[in-house]
């Protein structure tokens, strides 16, 4: 540890840490402006200058470590006049006319940090006018406005766009008094390679960078705050959705949650904002090929009636609570025995594969931050689960080698240092060149697998069938061997074949990714509930020939286009949904529903890590949260809905070690 | 805009003319066209390139920098194909004598010791051997085979050898810092960006004798333990990059670059960055942020170069001249270095004089000497007989010395404490002609237009003082405005992320502080006390004196002089914009400039 | 001892922060008590009393050379200076003017405006003020209280007007301080 002074107080600091971090954990209040404790510290406004005993200039102590003996002060008459200026210079260098800005408040409602830092010096108006050139506001992206002219470049939505989602967009171009925030080499934000991760607008101190959809609905202060976690997919992203009046008005990444740490994809922040669908809001039983609105028990009876002593088919969205989920199970599987009962995606094999793997197999998301070369097996984590994707993205520059196996062109593919795109032959045969080539690197040995000679032949054979280039495996190979810290990521789907899976695991091991305990795969398991409908037995896929009823629970999820038409044939169809769609329109009896932000429930990520979801928005009137639906109808089919869904969970062999208290 | 890459610049002096010199012209772009390199090559008419009689016609190709001379128009063809096509210089075409004649860099003037410029002009930068013959690379010989690193360490430190680049720092202090901070990976990086207006020193030494910065380069690295060094150019100096990965590659084959130099253990290479333009390269965090390929912004310190640098790897950074001592240091003895200069600032400096003098250009000087010494002894006086009024010492970064200061001897300390700075050895001397005021706002643009932008006092501070130059300079200044300016300067200087914007102040501090009176009558009397400043003066024709001949209305650009033949003429105060074009015209001194 | 008198008077500002004044509601009684109001816009008198008064108060920022005779004649007048509201104290939305300029304004507002009837013309008459740049009060004259807000609140008018009445210089800072 270490001894320093700040304002008479003796502090103890450990190494390494800035000194307005150790003022901080100790009660002493720095004004900031361009740092934030999620991000690396900049040293750009000055506004945190201190004074240090022996040295010449005032310092920043937002950049300034911590050294044995260190005397600071932070409140001088100097200090003081220095942050005074410092202020009234950045009030005259654009637009910070206060009257009309979004974020523009008293000091109890004021979302501006600039502003906040005014009224925290007093200042009553500014000494030096502001003289500026006009910036033209962007808003030619669709989720949020660029306005330059608010901007006091602090630059942490450069730096959030590199160090949160990796995708390095945001920078500045000019310098001195020109400089400006643009994206890419100056293009319109709209057609830049921004992805809409939206941690640039989390970040951004000013009205610089504001939200559409939530603009002028309100300050933080007049906001309700719920945390809960985002149901877009398997990863489980921490959010906090902020309400009004039973309104949403925006998504923010939960910075404290132990996922994400603050960052989300466009998926969890924006689009949830932006939804076009018609919500259903009453009970509707098809007559004479009409759907007609009723009463929630005359639909439940129907719905009864439908299912009562048929043969039906069940289809749940992973996109629901294990609670919900749990109730389904009960139903449909225990409770009236149906053949069919499954759940959205649930082909994915990995349930199968885990019942005769040894186990566990896989790790934990954050390996993806630690790793020195990640290999990403068919997967385009731009499109897919981005926010691991960027874990992989941001430490690109920082040496992470990135290999890719890709049969098609990808945003992903284009960062990777490796690309392998197969001609023919299957992932296995790939997955073996690599195992191959990296034996031969003289890397640690795994099973089953030829020596010395016979390798070099197996190899040859392999490049043949697969037409992938010596060099290029050779290459990918001995970046996977040397790592410290490999890590393998794939769709699930590659378990369904036992012979890939085969070829994954020793690949697993030959490259030292099995090595003392680390569980260096992971896969992806598709939607936020689907490792918790796989170990809850709604695994294989919806067959609804034979079926005399199909049910449907939905909830605001939506179905691929050849399902709603195979689905539209069945003989009966009862849909529990939360959105209008030609499915519903095709039911016989349409149950509405809540929405993800509308009931709490538990979440199982791709992990293994259970995570609690909290209702943010009133369930509607005449709609129904979704368990409830499932007790109602179970109540008029005689099925007993009890029994410990955690406990349920934790039954089946699961790839990867569940956490579930 | 067009890229040619070469340009042919072809004499059309009369004399040239004589000889066939169009001739010679056509055929040139004839066959360009021909070959297809019209588009490439740019050929352009100049007037006299060297003595037409001895030489002519004649024409230079750049980015070489060949003479040809005596060419005939049958001549050219050839010419074309070998240099262009083939890039083979035709040496029978080539003029026999350098052409122009060395303005910046003449014979050594009294009281010059020419350490550090000793070899510029007198070898050929292109041939190793020239170097080598005047004991180029013994002390690196000496170095590696009879010295370890701390006794290169300890000989360094004790000849006194402080950073020319401006800061002062020991040298030897600096290398033992580097040294000893852990890591296999440590560079040596040279600050050749030389960024400061009016200073030319170090391209003098990088285009004229580059092995001295590379001899030094490799002493200091075998000092560090260093085995890569980058020399980061700025790209306004192309000669001096040609030059230097010349002198590289003849180093290499020589032996004296690469793997087991003279056959120790030691290895060490070099490698050449170039810049892109912006001042603030010249910051070393900002240096060595831009060789790693990022903007070039100042980083904070803690943690300096020596501990982390270049990527993250202890790093020695010095500039041009710090190492081109090196080698002399090593050969002569710490000593012989020691017995030049004061007290605390040992041997020479290298000076580029401009402005008001007689002669401008280069001298390399002991430390010591005083400025009445360089401005009115090396510097010939103050030209066209006018008034020492100001020297501007340090770059934009520098103050401003007065009459009273003359006898300051300079060294780093002294010239601090003065209210200036050495800096890399830019001086400016200024006449009465001059206004400081207007030198203040000359130098605040230039550092405006040259902030990085990154911290908020400099990037805003110096905009505002700008703003306030300027209003004081239109004549629409306040005393408020000047308190005002003296407010920002403090806090500029006080609380800005790196040197450049700690030091933009200097130079309107200083001028406040040795020339208020200047400020005050901008301000207050709306006066321009030497008649610099538009806005503050007019140009009135003197009745009495002017006979009415009408040149000057006839060349006034915007018909603002009025008057008949052989009658006095009028300047309209409200047209005229001070372009002062009737003065030069007057053959009889009848037009005043007053403020 | 006569009470202390307040005078006040707008210039390129919307009214608003009159408004908030008079929003103080009976407070107004309560400092009419402690100081006589003469001339403000709301107000019968023309032009604040030559012999001079107490406390100036000033709402809008300087848009043209009549509100320059306006903000010198009052600070000629009073000994306290108040800028009342964002437009005088540091220029507030009609400021914005200035970053595009007063031709592309005038153009906007009396040719391009959807509410003309296409006869637009821009109003040119010789006995029209010149307009200038739109500045803050204290761009033209030293003032010596400033009160943000758009408009300030009435409490903080309040405040204001009460210290002042009282012979106190008043320290707008913490929660009467805000600019929105």
């Amino acid at each position: 540890m270490i001894s320093l002074t700040i304002n008479g107080q003796s502090i103890q600091a450990e190494p390494g840490v800035s000194v307005l971090q150790a003022a901080r954990q100790n009660g002493i209040q720095i004004p900031t402006l361009c740092d934030h404790p999620n991000l690396t510290p900049y040293g750009g406004c000055r506004l945190c200058v201190v004074e240090v005993k022996g040295l010449r200039v005032p310092m920043a102590s937002c950049t300034l470590p911590v050294s044995q003996g260190m005397v600071v002060e932070t409140e001088t008459p100097g200090l003081r006049q220095s942050r005074q200026v410092i202020l009234s210079l950045l009030f005259s260098e654009r637009n910070h006319f206060c009257p009309f800005c979004q974020v523009s408040g008293t000091a109890v409602t004021s979302d501006c940090e600039l502003q906040q830092a005014a009224y925290h010096q007093d200042m009553t108006h500014w000494p030096m006018q502001p003289q500026w050139n006009n910036y033209a506001v962007d808003t030619t992206h669709p989720y949020f406005i660029l306005d330059n002219n608010r901007c006091i470049l602090c630059r942490r939505c450069v730096r959030a766009c590199a160090e949160m989602s990796g995708n390095f967009t945001l920078g500045v171009e000019e310098r001195g008094a020109a400089s400006v925030v643009v994206a890419d080499a100056n293009l319109p934000l709209g057609q830049s390679s921004c992805i809409s991760c939206g941690s640039c607008v989390q970040v951004c101190p000013t009205g610089a960078l504001i939200e559409r959809s939530s603009a002028y609905q309100g300050s933080q202060s007049q906001l309700t705050v719920t945390q809960s976690v985002c149901a877009g997919c398997s990863v489980g992203c921490g959010i906090n959705v902020m309400t009004r009046d039973g309104h949403l008005v925006r998504i923010e990444g939960d910075w404290n949650a132990p996922v994400n740490h603050g960052v989300l994809c466009k998926q969890g922040r924006f689009k949830p904002a932006h939804e076009q669908r018609q919500r259903l809001t009453t009970p509707m039983i098809k007559v004479d090929g009409e759907l007609r609105p009723v009463s929630w028990d005359e639909a439940l009876d129907a719905a009864a009636a439908r299912l009562k002593g048929v043969e039906c088919a069940a289809l749940i969205s992973p996109r629901l609570p294990v609670e919900t989920l749990y109730a389904f199970k009960r139903l449909f599987k225990d409770g009236l025995h149906s053949h069919n009962v499954v759940s959205l995606g649930g082909e994915d094999a990995g349930a199968e594969y885990a019942a005769h793997a040894s186990l566990p197999l896989e790790g934990r998301l954050d390996m993806l931050s630690h790793a020195d070369c990640v290999l990403a097996v068919g997967t385009d984590l731009t499109n897919t689960h981005e926010v691991a994707g960027f874990m992989v993205k941001r430490n690109l520059q920082r040496g992470v080698k990135l290999i890719v196996i890709a049969p098609q062109e990808s945003d992903f593919a284009n960062l990777a240092h490796y690309v392998l795109r197969p001609g023919a032959g299957s992932v296995a045969d790939v997955l073996d060149a690599l195992s191959c080539a990296a034996r031969g690197e003289g890397s640690a040995g795994g099973e089953g697998f030829a020596e010395g000679e016979e390798a070099a032949e197996t190899l040859t054979a392999l490049l043949r069938s697969t037409g992938l280039e010596a060099d290029l495996v050779q290459a990918a190979a001995q970046a996977l061997a040397q790592a410290a810290a490999p890590v393998i990521v794939y769709e699930s789907d590659l378990y369904a074949s036992p012979d890939v899976a085969a070829s994954l695991v020793r690949l697993a091991e030959q490259v030292g990714a099995l090595d003392a305990g680390r569980k260096g795969l992971l896969s992806l398991k598709g939607s936020a509930n689907s490792l918790a409908a796989a170990q809850l037995g709604l695994d294989g896929s919806l067959v609804t020939n034979g079926s005399k009823a199909v049910y449907l629970a939905l909830g605001d999820d939506e179905l691929p286009e050849y399902l709603v038409r195979r689905l539209q044939a069945a003989p009966c169809l009862v849909v529990q949904a939360a959105y209008a769609s030609s499915l519903t329109a095709s039911a016989d009896v349409v149950l509405p529903s809540a929405i993800w932000a509308e009931q709490s429930g538990a979440y199982l990520n791709l992990e293994g890590r259970l995570q609690q979801a909290n209702a943010a928005l009133p369930v509607p009137a005449g709609v129904s949260e979704n368990t409830a639906v499932l007790q109602s109808l179970a109540q008029r089919l005689q099925v007993a809905l009890d029994g410990d869904w955690r406990a349920e969970l934790a039954v089946r062999p699961s790839l990867v070690t569940l956490t579930l208290n | 805009m067009p890229f040619y890459r070469s340009h042919v610049l072809i004499s059309v002096d009369p004399e040239c003319i004589a000889r066939g010199a169009h001739e010679v012209l056509d055929a040139l772009n004839d066959e360009l066209m021909v070959q297809g390199l019209f588009d490439e090559v740019q050929v352009l008419e100049t007037s006299r390139l060297g003595d037409p009689y001895r030489f002519g016609p004649d024409l230079i190709v750049y980015p070489e920098g060949v003479h040809y001379a005596c060419i005939c128009a049958d001549d050219v063809p050839f010419l074309v194909r070998e240099h262009f096509l083939k890039g083979r210089v035709v040496e029978k075409f080539r003029a026999l004598e350098t052409v122009t004649a060395d303005e910046e860099l003449g014979a050594p003037k009294a009281k010059e010791v020419r350490i550090v410029l000793r070899n510029c002009g007198k070898i050929d930068p292109h041939n190793i051997e020239e170097y080598i013959a005047e004991d180029g690379y013994q002390a690196l010989g000496r170095v590696l085979t009879e010295m370890n690193p701390d006794m290169v360490i300890a000989e360094v430190l004790r000849s006194g050898l402080r950073g020319r680049g401006g800061a002062g720092f020991p040298a030897a202090k600096k290398w033992q810092l580097c040294r000893s901070n852990p890591g296999d990976i440590k560079y040596v990086i040279c600050n050749a960006d030389e960024g400061d207006p009016g200073a030319f020193m170090n391209r003098r030494v990088l285009e004229s004798d580059p092995h001295a910065v590379v001899e030094g380069m490799i002493i200091a690295a075998y000092a560090i333990g260093s085995a890569q060094g980058y020399v980061y150019c700025r790209a306004e100096y192309p000669i001096a990059v040609q030059n230097l990965n010349l002198a590289i590659q003849q180093a290499r084959e020589m032996g004296f670059l690469g793997q087991n130099i003279f056959g120790t253990d030691f290895s060490f290479d070099l490698e050449v960055r170039m810049g892109a333009g912006a001042f603030v390269c010249g910051e070393e965090t900002a240096l060595m942020s831009s060789i790693e390929g990022r903007r070039g912004e100042p980083r904070p310190r803690p943690p300096f170069p020596a501990q982390a640098g270049l990527w993250g790897k202890p790093s020695n950074i010095n500039n041009v001249e710090t190492y081109a001592n090196v080698p002399q240091i090593i050969l002569n003895g710490a000593d012989w270095f020691a017995s030049m200069g004061t007290e605390r600032s040992k041997g020479t400096k290298t000076f580029a004089i401009a402005g008001d003098v007689v002669h401008t250009g280069l001298i390399e000087v002991p430390m010591g000497i005083t400025l009445r010494e360089i401005i009115f002894e090396v510097g010939g006086g103050i030209k066209d007989g006018k008034k020492f009024k100001a020297i501007q010492t340090g770059g934009p970064m520098g103050g401003c010395l007065t009459e009273a200061h003359l006898d300051l001897p300079i060294d780093y300390e002294s010239l601090a404490q003065a209210g200036s700075m050495m800096g890399s050895g830019g001086m400016i001397v200024m006449d009465e002609d001059t206004c400081m005021v207007d030198i203040a706002r000359f130098f605040m643009e230039f550092t405006q237009e040259e902030s990085c932008g990154k911290c908020t006092p400099c990037r805003v501070g110096t905009r505002r003082i700008l703003d306030i130059l300027e209003k004081i300079c239109a004549g629409k200044g306040t005393l408020a405005d000047i308190d005002r300016l003296e407010l920002l300067c403090a806090e500029v200087a006080k609380n800005s992320l790196c040197g450049l914007g700690q030091g933009a102040p200097n130079p309107v501090i200083s001028t406040l502080k040795h020339f208020r009176a200047e400020y005050e009558a901008h301000v207050l009397e709306k006066r321009c006390p030497a008649k610099v400043c538009r806005p503050l003066i007019r140009y009135e024709i003197q009745a009495p004196v002017c006979t009415g001949c009408t040149v000057c209305s006839r060349n006034c650009p915007v018909n603002a002089i009025s008057g008949e033949r052989r009658h006095a003429h009028q300047i309209d105060p409200k047209t005229c914009i001070r372009c002062g074009i009737c003065v030069q015209v007057c053959n009889f001194n009848a037009i005043d400039v007053l403020s | 001892m006569p009470k202390p008198t307040i005078s006040s008077d707008w210039m390129a500002g919307c009214a608003g922060c009159h408004m908030s004044l008079l929003d103080m509601d009976e407070r107004l009684l309560e400092i009419a008590g402690l100081a006589d109001f003469r001339a403000t816009p709301i107000t019968d008198l023309k032009e604040p009393d030559k012999t001079g008064v107490d406390v100036g108060i000033l709402e809008g920022g300087i848009n043209n050379s009549s509100n320059e005779e306006v903000a010198h004649r009052m600070r000629s007048r009073c000994t306290v200076l108040v800028a009342l509201g964002d437009c005088a104290v540091f220029g507030g939305v009609p400021a914005l003017r200035n970053f595009c300029g007063a031709d592309e304004a005038l153009r906007r507002a009396y040719i391009e405006a959807e509410s003309n009837d296409g006869e637009g013309k821009i109003p040119s008459d010789p006995e029209l003020a010149t307009m200038s740049t739109v500045r803050a009060l204290h761009e033209v004259v030293p003032v010596d209280v400033f009160v943000p807000g758009c408009p300030p609140d009435p409490d903080v008018i309040a405040y204001v007007l009460t210290e002042l009445a009282q012979g106190r210089m008043p320290e707008v800072k913490d929660e009467r301080l805000h600019w929105n």
